[in-house]
C-alpha cells in the first residue's frame, strides 16, 4: 500500500511537472517570438494543425505563400500575445498542388570494359654447342680431383718433391702446396677440384727467359700482317690515336657568357639551336639519304645512321650503316658496316650495346656486331615468303631486357616479331588490314610508352592506325582519318612524369601538317601547319613533355614549344637552302637534336638550356594546353557539321 | 537526361552540374594515385563538395548525389539507372572521371520540389 501511494504521488509528481513544462513553454513561446531562431519555432509550428498557419497570416493581410523569415515572426510578435502560432517554417513555400506529370526517364549506364591479360608463349631454339677444341686451348680445362691431408705437408718439402718428379701427378701435388700456402685453415678432408697446369719443368723454364729475336723474312712479315691478332690490334690502336691526334682543347671556355645568356629568353632567339657540328664521309656518306637515326642507349655519344644507295657510283655497296662519336672531335665514323641492299631503317639492339640492325629495301634485315671485325652484316633474315619480300621501314626492339623481341613491320603490311638469337625465321608474323582485308602500307610505326603490345602506324594511304600484336583485338583496331597525304614519321609520348601524357602521339606527312592526337579520340587535337613544303620526321623531346621538334624538306628544323605557342614554332632554323632534311632524333639527354639531309650529311644541333629543359609546372601547364586544345578541337567539329548541314549563317 | 530550360531557375541544367562535378572530382583526386586508406575521404569529399556546390545554387530542387571510385586493376564494371519522374523539370548526370589509375564515376539526379 506504501509503495503504491509513493508509486502514485511520483506520477503525480510528474504529471504537474509535465503540465508546469508545458506552460512555461507556451510562455517562452510568445515571449521568443521576435526571436530568429527557427528550431524553437519548428517545434511549435509541429504542435499547431496546418490551417491555423494560414488563418492567421491571412488574418494580418499576408498572402499564403510567405517570402522569408525575419519578416514573419517580427510582424507575429507586433501584433499580440495571442498568437500562439508562430510563422510557418520557411523552408517550404506554398502547397498549392501543381500538376505532375511522371514518367520513365531513359535509362542511364556506365560501362567500363575489363583489362584483358595479354599472355602469349615465347620459345629459343638454343643452337648446339660446337664440341670443345682441344687443340686450340690450352690444356686448362682438365679437372683433378685433390684430396688434402689432414696434416700439412712442409712447403719446402713439397717443391723439392716436384723437382724431382713428372708428370700430371706432380701438378696436384705442386698445387697442393700452393693451396697449403694460401689457406690456412685447410684442413678439411673432402676432395676439392682444381685446374691442372701444363707441366713445366726447369729447363724449360729457362728456356723462356732466353728466346732471341729471329729475323723476319717478307713472306713472314705479310703474313703477320694479314693475321687476325694484328689486325685486331691495329684497328684498336689506330682508332685510339686517330682521337688523340683529332682533339683539340679549347681555352677559351666563357662560362659567365653562356649563364647570361639562359636567362633572357627574347635577346638568345637566335641562339636557341646551334649548330653544333657535322658528320659526313667522303667515301661512305656521300650523296646518300640518310634514313635513319639513333643514338645508343648504354652508349650516349654514339649515333647510328643508316644510307640509302648512292645512284653515281657503281662498285659500292648499297646499303651503309655509320656509327658517329660526338664525344670526340674526330670525323671520322666509330665503326662503318655495309650490305648489299639499301637499308632503309635501322636502331641499335637496345638490350645488346653491341649489335646494330638495319632493315632494307629488299625486306631482309640484317645484323651487325662490332664485335668481329667485319663490315658485312654476321646474320641476316631469309628472303622468303615467311620473312619480308617489301621494303621494312620500321624496326625497333621492344620488351625488356629478359624477355625482348625485335618487331619489323614491311610496307605491305606484314609484322614479324624476331628472336635476336635466332633470326633465321621470325617467331611470329602478322598481315596488318584494315576494314575488307586492306593491307596497310607502314611507312612508320611508333609502341606506345612502355608498351610492347599496342603500337600506332602511319601509312601511305594517309591513315594513321592504332594496332595490338596480341590478345583478342590483335591487329588494327582503329584508324585516325586527318591527313590529306602519306605519313611519314609518328612519334608517342614517352616524357616520364607524374601526370602521363601516354596517349598522345604526333604524326606528320607530306599535305605539310604534323597534327596532335589522342589515341582515345578520333578526331585530332591540334593540327601544326606552319610548314610549306613536305614534312618529313617529327619527335617528341625525351626530356620535355610539351616539347618536340620537325623537320620539313625545305632545310628547316623546327622546335615547338606547345606550352609557349601552338600556332607557330619557338625556335626555327634553316640548315642549308639546297639540301631536304630528311630525318631527326633526339639525343637522350633533351639538349641535342641529330638531323640527316638527303646528300648524306648529318648535323648535331645543340638545343638551348632554358628551352630543352622542362620546369617544374611543365606537365601541369601542359595538361591546361591540352584541355584548350581540346575545347578547339569540339568547337571546330561543331562548326564543321553545322557547316556541313548547310546552315547559311551562324 | 534531357533539360528543358521551362521557367528561368527552375529546371534541371546538366551543363551546370556537369560543370559542378568536375571542379568537385579535380579538387579533391585529381592528380592522385589510388590508395586504399585515402579513398573513405575522397569519396565523402566528392560527394560533399558537390552537394555544397548544389545547394549554393539555391534552386528548389532536392539532390541525390552518388560517387563510385574503382582502382584500375582490370575488372570491367557495368551500372544502370533509371527514374520515374517528371521529364521536364528533373533531371540527372553522371560524370565520368579517370586518369592512369582509378575510375571515378559520379551521378547526381535533382528532383525539383
Amino acid at each position: 500500500m506504501a509503495d503504491r501511494k509513493a508509486e502514485l504521488e511520483r506520477k503525480k509528481a510528474r504529471l504537474e511537472q509535465m503540465r508546469r513544462e508545458r506552460k512555461e513553454k507556451e510562455l517562452s513561446k510568445t515571449r521568443n517570438v521576435g526571436d530568429d531562431s527557427k528550431t524553437s519555432v519548428k517545434s511549435s509550428g509541429s504542435d499547431a494543425s496546418g490551417a491555423e498557419p494560414d488563418d492567421i497570416l491571412r488574418e494580418f493581410g499576408i498572402s499564403p505563400a510567405p517570402e522569408g523569415s525575419p519578416a514573419t515572426p517580427k510582424k507575429a510578435a507586433a501584433q499580440s500575445q495571442a498568437v500562439k502560432e508562430v510563422e510557418v517554417p520557411t523552408s517550404v513555400s506554398h502547397t498549392t498542388p501543381r500538376k505532375v506529370r511522371l514518367s520513365v526517364a531513359k535509362v542511364n549506364e556506365t560501362s567500363i570494359p575489363p583489362r584483358e591479360n595479354v599472355s602469349y608463349s615465347k620459345e629459343t631454339q638454343t643452337i648446339i654447342a660446337d664440341p670443345v677444341d682441344k687443340d686450340a686451348r690450352g690444356p686448362w680445362d682438365y679437372y683433378v680431383l685433390v684430396y688434402d691431408d689432414a696434416n700439412k705437408s712442409d712447403d719446402d718439402n713439397d717443391l723439392d718433391f716436384i723437382e724431382n718428379l713428372e708428370g700430371s701427378s706432380s701438378h696436384a701435388h705442386q698445387f697442393r702446396g700452393h693451396g697449403h700456402s694460401h689457406g690456412h685453415g685447410h684442413t678439411h678432408k673432402m676432395p676439392h677440384v682444381e685446374m691442372v697446369a701444363p707441366a713445366t719443368t726447369s729447363e724449360e723454364q729457362n728456356k723462356e727467359h732466353k728466346k732471341p729475336v729471329p729475323e723476319l723474312s717478307e713472306e713472314e712479315k705479310k703474313q703477320i700482317l694479314m693475321s687476325e691478332g694484328f689486325q685486331k690490334f691495329f684497328d684498336h690502336s689506330s682508332r685510339i690515336v686517330e682521337r688523340a691526334l683529332a682533339e683539340e682543347v679549347d681555352i677559351f671556355a666563357d662560362y659567365s657568357g653562356k649563364d647570361s645568356g639562359g636567362k633572357d629568353d627574347e635577346a638568345m632567339a637566335g641562339e636557341r639551336l646551334k649548330v653544333n657540328r657535322d658528320f659526313y664521309d667522303d667515301k661512305w656518306s656521300k650523296h646518300r639519304i640518310i634514313t635513319s637515326l639513333d643514338w645508343s642507349a648504354q652508349h650516349p655519344e654514339l649515333l647510328l645512321s643508316s644510307y640509302g644507295s648512292n645512284e653515281d657510283a657503281t662498285n659500292v655497296p648499297d646499303g651503309v650503316a655509320l656509327i658517329w662519336n660526338i664525344k670526340y672531335k674526330k670525323d671520322t665514323p666509330e665503326y662503318v658496316f655495309h650490305c648489299q641492299s639499301p637499308v632503309m631503317s635501322s636502331c641499335f639492339a637496345k638490350f645488346h650495346p653491341n649489335l646494330v640492325l638495319g632493315g632494307t629495301y629488299s625486306g631482309q634485315i640484317v645484323l651487325w656486331d662490332n664485335r668481329v671485325n667485319k663490315r658485312t652484316p654476321v646474320q641476316r633474315t631469309p628472303l622468303s615468303a615467311s620473312a619480308h619480300t617489301h621494303p621494312v621501314y620500321c624496326i625497333t626492339v621492344v620488351g625488356t631486357q629478359n624477355a625482348h623481341n625485335l618487331i619489323s613491320v614491311s610496307n605491305d603490311g606484314k609484322l614479324c616479331s624476331w628472336s635476336l638469337d635466332m633470326l633465321s625465321q621470325p617467331q611470329d608474323s602478322m598481315e596488318l588490314q584494315h576494314k575488307q582485308s586492306k593491307s596497310v602500307a607502314a611507312t612508320c610505326s611508333s609502341f606506345l610508352s612502355g608498351d610492347a603490345n599496342n603500337f600506332i602506324v602511319g601509312s601511305e594511304e594517309c591513315l594513321v592506325y592504332s594496332a595490338s600484336r596480341h590478345g583478342s583485338k590483335a591487329g588494327i583496331n582503329e584508324a585516325y582519318d586527318a591527313h590529306q597525304g602519306p605519313i611519314t614519321a609518328i612519334d608517342t609520348h614517352r616524357v616520364p612524369g607524374q601526370i602521363d601524357f601516354s596517349p598522345y602521339f604526333l604524326s606528320s606527312s607530306f599535305d605539310w601538317t604534323v597534327k596532335l592526337w589522342s589515341i582515345k579520340e578520333q578526331k585530332y587535337l591540334c593540327s601544326f601547319e606552319d610548314n610549306s613544303d613536305y614534312v618529313s620526321d617529327v619527335q617528341w623531346s625525351p626530356t620535355n613533355p610539351a616539347l618536340f621538334s620537325s623537320v620539313d624538306i625545305m632545310g628547316r628544323l623546327d622546335l615547338w614549344h606547345l606550352n609557349h605557342e601552338t600556332e607557330v614554332p619557338t625556335a626555327s632554323v634553316v640548315v642549308d637552302t639546297n639540301v631536304a632534311l630528311n630525318k631527326l632524333r633526339w639525343h637522350q639527354t633533351g639538349h641535342h637534336i641529330g638531323v640527316g639531309d638527303d646528300m648524306g650529311r648529318i648535323y648535331i644541333y645543340d638545343v638551348a638550356e632554358n628551352i630543352a629543359n622542362p620546369k617544374a609546372d611543365e606537365w601541369s601547364k601542359f595538361v591546361r594546353t591540352l584541355q584548350e586544345m581540346k575545347q578547339q578541337a569540339t568547337e571546330r567539329e561543331e562548326d564543321s557539321t553545322l557547316l556541313g548541314s548547310a546552315a547559311p549563317i551562324r | 537526361m534531357d533539360d528543358f530550360q521551362s521557367g528561368e531557375e527552375t529546371a534541371f541544367v546538366v551543363d551546370e552540374v556537369t560543370n559542378i562535378i568536375k571542379e568537385a572530382v579535380e579538387g579533391s583526386i585529381g592528380g592522385n594515385a589510388y590508395q586504399h586508406n585515402k579513398v573513405n575521404q575522397w569519396t565523402s569529399s566528392v560527394v560533399e563538395q558537390c552537394l555544397n556546390q548544389l545547394t549554393k545554387l539555391s534552386k528548389p530542387f532536392k539532390y541525390i548525389v552518388t560517387c563510385v571510385i574503382m582502382q584500375k586493376n582490370g575488372a570491367g564494371l557495368h551500372t544502370a539507372s533509371s527514374c520515374y519522374w517528371d521529364n521536364q523539370t528533373d533531371g540527372s548526370c553522371t560524370v565520368r572521371w579517370e586518369n592512369k589509375t582509378m575510375y571515378c564515376i559520379v551521378s547526381v539526379f535533382g528532383l525539383a520540389i
